[in-house]
């Protein structure tokens, strides 16, 4: 019974032929192909066409070819083949084994596992090709914006200076026209480096006591005017159960405050645009404040509210509404860094209304540092200062002389080289009492300057105060300025006010 | 006069021997991805007239590995010349391009070896030129599988280069 069975069942796996050594096959049992017999064994299959000159190694040896994929007379299997030869002229022997479920599984198993391993390479590649075009858009942007800020700086500094000056009431308004216009590039600007600065994480939040209450009206006071001069109304409602002074980031709150409200002033045609704050609560020495931007403008369609966050995207493709598509982008983002979010709700036609709860520190005890009103600076009047400044951009040099020269307190030197700086730091009859340092000089850097300047052996000439004057500003950066022993940055473009400040506040 | 030559192709997984082959013996491509097991063996004629020869390529399809001791040495009985595949577009591939090479060489001394980077069509020129110290000083021929582009011209000068 079982050897019916047997016979009945049996699959043969299993094909064993006699070979002469030329691969004339002379004997094959036919178990897993027919027709072997009197063939030559090449013309069978290619495979057999390369093991040819094995056949005729009369020698005991057996050699193996593992997963060999035969397909003979249509029939497809994968085998394992064995090629037996002997000694003394004895006829070898071609065992062919078919391993085709075994191999099929094993295929299986190794297309998942290369499909994977080529998935998280190209992944791999993707995420550094993508990191290496983001670095090199920041070094570019960072380099491009760079170079505008020198003659941005110039251009702030004259017009600021020619508005000081005798002007017909025509000239005042050409004067008003090239400020503003020099204004909003230099915001742009600002919000181009912002924006790469914040896509290559290197922009963090600071903490510090500031009058919220002074910040606020000074808000209040510049949109009102912005609003007027578009025929809009300005509402602004203050919840007088706020605390006056907070711990935060006071430069970083008006721009999300000033951003938002450009934002309405610019998309509304008529109406108002409402700006409330109120306080939440305060718990835990942290007040949580709600801020809402209300206008009655063109509003924005549901399926762009993402949209509106994305980076250099602007929903609303009319030209006439100008501007780089940063704003909320940056808002969004510098919301987000205090761990809140940014709420937009809007009627298409009728308005929107953007809103968010941040957090500040609240407490007592907090005082804001005397800030510096430089229209008020009021230097020794019995001393002369002598500044030297080292840079060698010509507009550069120009605007610092033309405001120093208001004020008929300074001396001014202006060098461009180490050699010129050391000569001048070590002139025993006119020391000098502060240093302007440009960083990215020509053919030198300003921070390696400022380390010999604070080896020079004369505790007097190593301890002056050095402001450097850079658009350079990344957090490390900042660290290597500090290191290099400079006292404080001024960044570029700077007005007279900024200048003067600084420059008080280290003379004191 | 009629000849045969056994040519194997060698190289990581995933780079395009067996497209490679398929495109030079059946000048068809696929974008699927069908991993190669063991060995498949194809076979064609490339006449030399300036020889009055015709050669016979028997070409062994090897299974992709991504280091070549791997490699079941019986496969490369025999073999009359050795194309290494890497894919240009795949770091991994030719990372370790010199010591494969020097594998072979080891191997089968004597047996000449054509390396060639494939997918050529995903890269820009430049891209090679950048890339001469990773494996442009060590390719023979740059390759594409998908478009052509100088597949018939590798496997013919091989065969002629055998004669």
């Amino acid at each position: 019974m079982l050897e019916e069975y047997k016979q009945k069942y049996t699959k043969p796996v299993i094909q064993y032929s006699v070979l002469e050594p030329n691969g004339l096959v002379l004997e094959s049992d036919n178990g897993l192909f027919e027709n072997f017999e009197k063939k030559n064994i090449s013309d069978i299959h290619p495979f057999f066409e390369t093991i040819i000159p094995i056949l005729g190694e009369s020698i005991e040896k057996e050699t193996i070819f593992s997963c060999v994929h035969l397909n003979i007379e249509s029939k497809e299997i994968i085998s394992d083949i064995i090629l037996q030869t002997f000694k003394n002229n004895k006829k070898p022997l071609l065992v062919i084994q078919d391993l085709t479920t075994h191999y099929n599984n094993y295929q299986t198993t190794a297309q998942v596992r290369n499909e994977s391993v080529i998935n998280s390479q190209i992944l791999e590649l993707k995420n550094t090709y993508l990191k290496e075009k983001e670095a090199f858009k920041n070094t570019f942007i960072a380099n491009f914006s760079h170079e505008l800020r020198d003659p941005l700086t110039g251009i702030l500094t004259f017009s600021n200076i020619l508005s000081k000056t005798k002007l017909d009431p025509k000239q005042k308004d050409y004067i008003q026209i090239l400020n503003s216009t020099s204004s909003f590039l230099k915001k742009m600007i600002d919000d181009i480096l912002d924006i790469s600065k914040i896509e290559s994480g290197k922009l963090d939040l600071s903490i510090e006591p500031f009058n919220f209450k002074k910040l606020l009206d000074e808000i209040k006071f510049n949109y009102t005017i912005k609003a007027k001069q578009k025929g809009l109304e300005f509402n602004y409602n203050y919840d007088h159960k706020l605390p006056e002074v907070i711990g935060g980031d006071a430069k970083r709150l008006r721009q999300v405050i000033t951003n938002l409200l450009d934002n309405a002033i610019k998309f509304t045609h008529n109406g108002s645009v409402t700006f409330n704050v109120s306080l939440n609560q305060i718990r835990a020495q942290k007040a949580s404040i709600h801020f809402e931007i209300i206008d009655t403008g063109i509003g924005i369609k549901e399926e762009n509210f993402e949209d509106i966050f994305t980076s250099f995207n602007q929903v609303n493709k009319n030209e006439s509404y100008k501007g780089t598509g940063l704003g909320l982008a940056i808002v969004k983002y510098l919301v987000e860094l205090t761990n809140s979010k940014i709420k937009v709700v809007s009627n298409y036609g009728k308005g929107s209304t953007f809103s968010t709860n941040i957090n500040f520190i609240s407490n007592p005890s907090l005082k804001v540092t005397k800030e510096i009103d430089a229209t008020k600076v009021v230097f020794n009047p019995s001393k002369k200062y002598n500044i030297l400044l080292v840079e060698d951009s010509e507009i550069i040099q120009l605007s610092v002389l033309k405001i120093l020269a208001t004020r008929g307190q300074f001396f001014l030197d202006i060098v461009s080289k180490p050699e010129e700086v050391l000569t001048r730091m070590v002139d025993y009859d006119n020391e000098v009492d502060l240093v302007l340092m440009d960083i990215k000089l020509k053919e030198h850097r300003g921070d390696e300057i400022a380390r010999q300047i604070r080896k020079l052996p004369e505790p007097h000439q190593r301890k002056v105060p050095i402001i450097a004057m850079t658009a350079k500003v990344f957090k490390e950066d900042l660290k290597l300025y500090k290191k290099a022993g400079i006292n404080e940055v001024l960044k570029k473009p700077f007005d007279e006010n900024q200048l003067l400040e600084i420059i008080a506040k280290h003379l004191e | 006069m009629k000849i045969s030559k056994k040519i194997v192709l060698l190289g990581h997984f995933g780079v395009g021997k067996s497209s490679l082959i398929r495109r030079f013996v059946e000048n068809t491509f696929s974008e699927n991805y069908k991993v190669t097991i063991g060995v498949h063996i194809f076979k064609k004629n490339v006449e030399i007239p300036e020889k009055d020869t015709d050669v016979s390529l028997v070409i062994w399809d090897l299974e992709g590995n991504d280091d070549i001791n791997n490699t079941r040495l019986s496969y490369l009985i025999g073999t009359n010349a050795f194309i290494y595949v890497y894919d240009v577009t795949r770091p991994a591939t030719y990372e370790n391009l010199q010591a494969e090479i020097d594998f072979l060489k080891e191997k089968q001394k004597n047996t000449p070896i054509k390396v060639v980077g494939n997918k050529n069509d995903l890269v820009t020129k430049a891209f090679l030129k950048e890339n001469n110290d990773n494996f442009g000083r060590l390719t023979d021929l740059y390759v594409s599988a998908k478009t052509g582009n100088q597949v018939d011209f590798l496997f013919s000068k091989l065969a002629e280069s055998l004669l």
